[in-house]
C-alpha cells in the first residue's frame, strides 16, 4: 500500500515537472489531458452523489469568463485570476444545488442543460461586459508561457485527483453512496441530503471552473460558443463513463482514453463530426455493454480470474450495483 | 394597439408549434418514465425528410408529412427495441446517458450525411401573408398552427377513444396494474415511443418551411421543450399545452417589448425553467412524485 502511494506521488511529480523538458506538442497533450482529468473528476464527484450533469460546460465557461474578465478589466495575473474562477464555479454550483433541492436526477440534468444554454445566451447578449458573440482576446501582456500553463494544469489535475482520493477516505464518500442509492433511507440514517449535495456540487463546480480558467490562458480567445460549448459537456461525461463511473481511477484513465480515441479518429477519419459521432456511439456502447467502464471491467475480470471460472459463473450473472 | 394584437397573434401561432414540439416528450415520459433526450433528433429528421421530399420529389412538406412521420416512427420503434428497452429498469443515470448518447450519434450522422449547412424549404405560402390593416399574419405560420392543432386533437381522440389509446393511458397511470389487466406493456412502450417520435417528426416537417434546418436544430428545440414540459408538469399532456402557450407568449413579449429582444427571447426558456424548478418543481399540472 505504501509502495503504491509512493508510486502515485512519483507519477504526479513527473506529470507536473514534465512540461519543463517536453516539446510543445507534448505540452499541448498535457493541457488537453490535464483539463479533461479535472473535468472528469469533477463530473464523477457529482455523479457519485447521484447527480448527472448534462451541462458541465456551464462551470467551464463561467471559469473561463471569470479568469478572462479579471485579467482584462482589472489586470489580474494568471495565478490570481484562478481564484475568482473557482469561486464563481462553486457559487453557481451551490445555487443549482439549492434550486434543484430535493428533486431527483432528471431535474438536475435538465437544470444543468438549461444553465449552460442560458449562460450562453447571456454571454452573447451582454457584449459590453463579455465581448459578446464576436469574442474577446485575453490581455497578451499578462499571458504566461505555455510551459507554465501546462505545469499548472498538470498540478491542478493532480490536486483534483488527490482531493477525490482524500474524500474517498472520509465518511463523506459513504454518505454520497447512500444518497445515490436511496435518498430517503440516507435521510433516515441522519444524512442531510441538501447539505451534502451543496458541498459535493460546490467542489465539483470549482474543479470544472478551474479547468476552464486555466484553459483560457492557454487558448487566449473566448466567445460564448467556445465557453459554453456542448463539446465540453460531452467530454466531461464520456471520460468517467468510459474509464469507470463511481471509481477513483476511472475518470483519470477515461480522460487518457478519450483524448487517445479523439486523436485516433482525427488521424484516421479527419472530420470533426466523426469524432462526435464516435463519442455518441461510445456512450451508447458503454452504457449497454460496459456500464462499469474500463476500471470496473478490469476489476471484474481480475476477480473472475482469482475466483476460478467454475465458481465465478454463478456470481457473474448477477451484476454488482454501481 | 395593433402592436399588442400583432404580439398576441404571433404568440398564439408559435404556441401551436411549441405544443406539438413538446407533447411527444411529455407523453413519452408519462408512459415509459424515460426522458427522451433524442426527441430533438426526431424533429430534425422530420425536417430533413420534408426538405428532401420537397427538393428531390417536389412534394409539399404538408403532403410528405404523414410518410415522414411514419418512417421516423418505425425507425424510432426499432431503436427503442434494440437499445432503449434494455435500460427501462436501469438506474436513471444509465437512461439519461444512453438517450444523450443516441442523440449525439444521430446529430452527427446527420451532420456527416448532409453537412452542417443551414437549409430551408421554399413553399408557395412561405412568403405570403394575410394583411388586416396593420396586422401581418404569415400564411406559413397559420398553416403550421392548424396542422399542429389537428394533430394534437387527433392524439387526444386516439388516447380517449381507441383501445390502444386507453391502454397507453393505463400504462402511464400504473404499469404493473396494466400488466395485470392483460396489456402487453412492452409493446405499448414501443408503440408510444414510435408515436412520440412521429409527433416530433411532424413538428420537424411543419417547421421545415418556418425555420432553418440544420443537424443541430434538435438540441435547441429539445432545450425549449424541456422548459415547456417542466413548466406544464412532467407527464401531463394538458399541462404541456398550457406550458407551450405560456412559453410562446413569454418569448414573443420579450422579443417585442425588450430592447434587443430577439436575442434575449432565446434565453427566456431557460430562465422559465430555472424559475419553475425553484418555486414549483411539479409544474402547473404535473406530479413530481412520479419522478421519485
Amino acid at each position: 500500500m505504501k509502495l503504491r502511494i509512493a508510486l502515485y506521488v512519483l507519477l504526479a511529480v513527473v506529470a507536473v515537472l514534465l512540461p519543463l523538458v517536453a516539446p510543445p506538442i507534448v505540452n499541448n497533450m498535457i493541457l488537453r489531458v490535464g483539463s479533461l482529468v479535472m473535468l472528469a473528476i469533477s463530473w464523477n464527484l457529482a455523479a457519485n452523489a447521484g447527480l448527472i450533469s448534462l451541462g458541465h460546460s456551464a462551470f467551464w465557461g463561467l471559469g473561463s469568463y471569470a479568469a478572462l474578465l479579471v485579467a482584462n478589466k482589472l489586470g489580474w495575473p494568471f495565478f490570481a485570476s484562478l481564484v475568482p474562477a473557482m469561486i464563481i464555479g462553486a457559487a453557481s454550483a451551490a445555487a443549482i444545488a439549492v434550486i434543484t433541492g430535493r428533486l431527483k436526477g432528471i431535474f438536475f440534468a435538465i437544470a444543468m442543460l438549461a444553465l449552460s444554454e442560458g449562460l450562453r445566451v447571456i454571454a452573447v447578449m451582454t457584449p459590453d461586459f463579455t465581448g459578446g458573440g464576436a469574442g474577446v482576446f485575453i490581455d497578451q501582456a499578462l499571458r504566461p508561457t505555455t510551459q507554465t500553463v501546462a505545469m499548472v494544469t498538470a498540478f491542478c489535475a493532480v490536486a483534483c485527483a488527490a482531493i477525490a482520493y482524500l474524500i474517498s477516505l472520509t465518511p463523506f464518500h459513504y454518505a454520497c453512496r447512500a444518497m445515490r442509492n436511496n435518498e430517503s433511507v440516507s435521510e433516515m440514517l441522519g444524512i442531510n441530503p441538501l447539505r451534502f449535495r451543496i458541498a459535493v456540487l460546490s467542489l465539483s463546480g470549482a474543479m470544472a471552473s478551474l479547468a476552464g480558467g486555466v484553459n483560457i490562458w492557454y487558448s487566449g480567445f473566448l466567445d460564448p460558443m467556445i465557453g459554453f460549448d456542448l463539446h465540453v459537456t460531452i467530454l466531461a461525461q464520456i471520460a468517467p463513463i468510459l474509464g469507470g463511473i463511481h471509481t477513483l481511477a476511472g475518470p483519470i484513465i477515461g480522460a487518457f482514453a478519450t483524448i487517445g480515441l479523439s486523436e485516433l479518429t482525427r488521424v484516421l477519419l479527419g472530420e470533426q463530426g466523426v469524432s462526435l459521432l464516435v463519442y455518441g456511439l461510445i456512450l451508447v456502447f458503454s452504457i449497454l455493454y460496459m456500464p462499469k467502464g474500463i476500471v470496473g471491467t478490469w476489476n471484474s475480470w481480475v476477480e473472475y480470474r482469482s475466483r476460478g471460472a467454475s465458481r465465478a459463473k454463478v456470481g457473474a450473472t448477477k451484476a454488482a450495483p454501481l | 394597439m395593433s402592436f399588442f394584437w400583432q404580439c398576441l397573434i404571433d404568440s398564439l401561432l408559435l404556441g401551436g408549434l411549441y405544443s406539438l414540439m413538446s407533447i411527444g416528450l411529455s407523453l413519452g415520459f408519462g408512459v415509459t418514465r424515460i426522458i427522451n433526450f433524442a426527441h430533438g433528433e426526431m424533429i430534425m429528421f422530420g425536417a430533413y425528410g420534408a426538405y428532401f421530399a420537397s427538393i428531390l420529389l417536389g412534394v409539399d412538406p404538408l403532403l410528405s408529412l404523414p410518410l415522414v412521420a411514419i418512417v421516423v416512427a418505425v425507425t424510432a420503434a426499432v431503436l427503442f427495441k434494440a437499445l432503449i428497452e434494455k435500460v427501462l429498469n436501469a438506474p436513471h443515470i444509465n437512461q439519461i446517458l444512453l438517450l444523450f448518447g443516441i442523440s449525439l450519434a444521430l446529430q452527427n450522422v446527420a451532420a456527416i450525411l448532409w453537412t452542417g449547412d443551414a437549409r430551408s424549404v421554399a413553399t408557395p405560402y412561405s412568403l405570403t401573408a394575410f394583411e388586416f390593416e396593420t396586422l401581418l399574419v404569415p400564411h406559413g405560420r397559420v398553416i403550421a398552427f392548424v396542422v399542429a392543432i389537428i394533430l394534437i386533437i387527433a392524439l387526444f381522440c386516439w388516447l380517449r377513444l381507441s383501445e390502444l389509446g386507453r391502454a397507453t393511458r393505463a400504462v402511464a397511470e400504473n404499469g404493473q396494474a396494466a400488466t395485470l389487466m392483460g396489456i402487453n406493456v412492452s409493446r405499448m412502450y414501443m408503440l408510444s415511443f414510435g408515436i412520440n417520435a412521429a409527433l416530433g417528426a411532424a413538428t420537424g416537417a411543419i417547421s421545415s418551411f418556418l425555420l432553418t434546418i440544420t443537424p443541430f436544430m434538435g438540441f435547441h428545440m429539445l432545450a425549449k421543450a424541456f422548459a415547456i414540459v417542466v413548466l406544464g408538469g412532467l407527464g401531463s399532456v394538458p399541462g404541456t399545452i398550457i406550458g407551450a402557450f405560456a412559453l410562446a407568449f413569454a418569448e414573443t413579449w420579450v422579443s417585442y417589448y425588450v430592447p434587443e429582444g430577439n436575442g434575449w427571447a432565446e434565453g427566456v426558456a431557460f430562465i422559465v425553467l430555472l424559475f419553475v424548478l425553484t418555486i414549483r418543481p411539479k409544474g402547473i399540472l404535473g406530479q413530481a412524485e412520479a419522478v421519485h
